[in-house]
């Protein structure tokens, strides 16, 4: 019995559009990109078989409106729809939609969705399943502290319940300073959101950002893929990954694997996702930050070092057949880095940039690989984020694969807009970087240097 | 508004005209076993001037798809074209057997709604976006249209 070809909708732009693309070729399946109009001459839609156009170029009448994606799925024939990231990957409406029309969804179930969609039910989720989370204490009477603080430990975060988007926080480092603060904060959380209530949340200044790639059989069963640093921050947007997190004992390594394995079996996660960690450098403390109900932009770092296939997995998953992945080690047998090139000019604040990209030079050499949106005369639009393409290197161990990247970062050519590629290098360049493990402060607390100018 | 009766669809087709005329974003309608949701996607006035329509790399080898989708015509026209203002179902009529909503030979204003493009059972009045008098339709009722074909011509403006 041969089953008919499949036909794959691809619902989103840029790299990962045309990685999707290539998985959906690995498979045997028939691509069909959905792109905005101003998308309509992208690398994803040359690649794919077919092209609909939803909507104009705003992202709001286009890429972000689950009905017309699921319209599109419905005339393309599909039978899956992949998210990719952002977007609406983790927007629990379009898998409802599909669900309808029995066209499947790359990705998890709408309720774990919404299970990890809000911090704060997440963070009910990983206390359930027995994972570490940051200390946290409800404050009940803003006069007496000392306690909760003392149970907390310092530093610490006062937190308004209500509060948002980074308000409503005071970074306290002693118990005087929170016997001053309390009472204030509550009356600004009052006055600000019409809510005093406070909580106490421990404060880690010097953390790494460490992730653990998981895959969920949808039945409670996990492959777990290692785990990636992804420190190197600039305002909380990642610069550079690596897989695995380098300088992570064997113990710290089995809670962050055995964590996220917990945490897929109380969910019956179906498919790929990512568990964020917080692992302090300052004390052993590894704290859950969120679970993404994706597939993320840093992936490839896990594919190149296990030398699998995430993306034609998650598609295999979806369309029920078996996704070849192995069970695999802890650690890899090999060390990946992958860096960003964004749109963005480090000398000037990173403002974006976009128009016709040409003279673009790829490096090449063993264990290079690039994903990408652009090739020479592409007009990059503005539209969109700023993410150009991903530059990602395999090696036998870090030390050579940071080094490779260097020179693939100094053998990379795109003009004439101003990429992130200088500061990449200098990044890549820097003995703190070379040496292991950063915070996730380093990079602004280095800024002025590493952007070669203005902090 | 629920409301036991059966509806012609003279009465949604009215119901959905006066929706157009009201600020609703969004508005869903039950009369007995029939439920009509209507959203307004904004911006329609500029949708006759609309942005790159899809060339011929959209709509590259349609294989078989589920509904036809029609490929873009090649705008060779000397009169203005009224474009798709979001990929859908397009219909002309309010219901089989009725009327169109316009024909050939009729004056359009910009608020004037020449058909309707069905988005996962979400009914989108499409406005003419301009002055004029149409031409042809350059779809048949109840295509596959994407963003930015080409639903009708408009006669050329008078010099």
């Amino acid at each position: 019995m041969s089953e008919p070809r499949p036909v794959v909708l691809v619902a989103n732009r840029g790299e990962i559009a045309a990685r999707i693309v290539a998985a959906a070729k690995r498979i045997g399946a028939e691509s069909v990109v959905a792109v905005s109009a101003a998308d309509v001459d992208s690398l994803a839609a040359r690649a794919a078989d077919r092209v609909l156009v939803i909507g104009p170029a705003s992202a709001a009448r286009s890429y972000l409106r689950p009905e017309l994606v699921a319209q599109a799925a419905v005339m393309a024939g599909a039978t899956v729809v992949h998210p990719g990231y952002g977007f609406l990957s983790e927007q629990p409406r379009l898998c409802e939609l599909l669900e309808e029309e029995g066209i499947a969804f790359a990705g998890p179930r709408p309720e774990t969705l919404r299970a990890v969609g809000d911090k704060g039910s997440a963070r009910a989720v990983a206390i359930a399943a027995g994972v570490p989370v940051a200390a946290g204490r409800l404050i009940d009477d803003v006069a007496d502290v000392a306690g909760l603080g003392a149970e907390v430990g310092y530093p610490l975060l006062i937190k308004a319940i209500h509060g948002g988007g980074g308000r409503g926080i005071r970074l306290v480092t002693t118990e005087a300073e929170l016997f001053a603060l309390a009472p204030q904060a509550a009356q600004e959380a009052e006055a600000a959101f019409g809510n005093g209530d406070l909580y106490l949340e421990r404060y880690y200044g010097s953390a790494r950002h460490v992730e653990v790639q998981v895959f969920g059989d949808g039945e409670g069963g996990a492959l777990i893929f290692g785990d990636r640093d992804c420190s190197v921050q600039r305002r909380h947007q990642k610069l550079i990954e690596e897989c695995p997190a380098p300088d992570i004992s064997e113990a710290r390594r089995a809670v962050l694997h055995d964590s996220s394995r917990a945490l897929v079996a109380a969910l019956r996660y179906r498919g790929a996702g990512t568990v964020e960690f917080l692992v302090d450098t300052l004390s052993d403390d590894i704290v859950f930050l969120e679970v993404n109900a994706r597939i993320q932009v840093e992936h490839p770092v896990t594919e190149e070092a296990f030398g699998i296939d995430l993306v034609a997995a998650q598609l295999l998953l979806a369309l029920g057949r078996p996704t070849g992945l192995p069970v695999v080690p802890a650690l890899p047998p090999a060390s990946a880095i992958e860096v960003r090139i964004n749109a963005e000019d480090p000398s000037a604040d990173f403002a974006p940039n976009a128009g016709v990209v040409s003279g673009v030079v790829w490096p090449k050499g063993p264990g290079i690989r690039i994903e990408t949106q652009i090739d020479s005369g592409f007009d990059f639009p503005p539209y969109y984020d700023s993410l150009m393409a991903k530059l990602i290197v395999r090696a036998h161990d870090r030390e050579a694969a940071v080094s490779a990247m260097l020179a693939a970062v100094r053998n990379t050519t795109i003009e004439p807009l101003a990429t992130t590629l200088p500061l990449l290098d200098a990044v890549l360049a820097h003995p703190d970087f070379r040496a292991g493990s950063v915070p996730t402060s380093w990079f602004g607390e280095h800024a002025a240097a590493l952007t070669g100018g203005t902090p | 508004m629920a409301q036991d009766s059966t509806p012609t669809w003279q009465d949604l087709l009215d119901l959905v005209t006066q929706l157009t005329e009201s600020d609703l974003e969004s508005a869903s309608v039950s009369f007995g076993d029939i439920s009509v949701s209507i959203s307004r996607t904004g911006e329609l006035p500029s949708l006759a001037a609309a942005s790159a329509a899809p060339g011929a790399s959209a709509a590259t080898a349609p294989s078989t798809p589920a509904a036809t989708v029609a490929a873009a015509p090649a705008a060779t026209t000397s009169g203005p074209a009224i474009t798709a203002p979001m990929l859908g179902v397009f219909y002309r009529r309010p219901s089989p057997g009725a009327d169109p909503f316009v024909a050939p030979g009729d004056a359009v204003e910009p608020d004037t709604t020449i058909g309707i493009i069905e988005i996962m059972k979400l009914m989108n009045p499409v406005v003419a976006g301009t002055t004029g008098v149409i031409a042809s339709f350059a779809v048949e009722d109840g295509t596959a249209v994407q963003f930015g074909e080409t639903l009708a011509l408009l006669e050329p403006a008078a010099p």
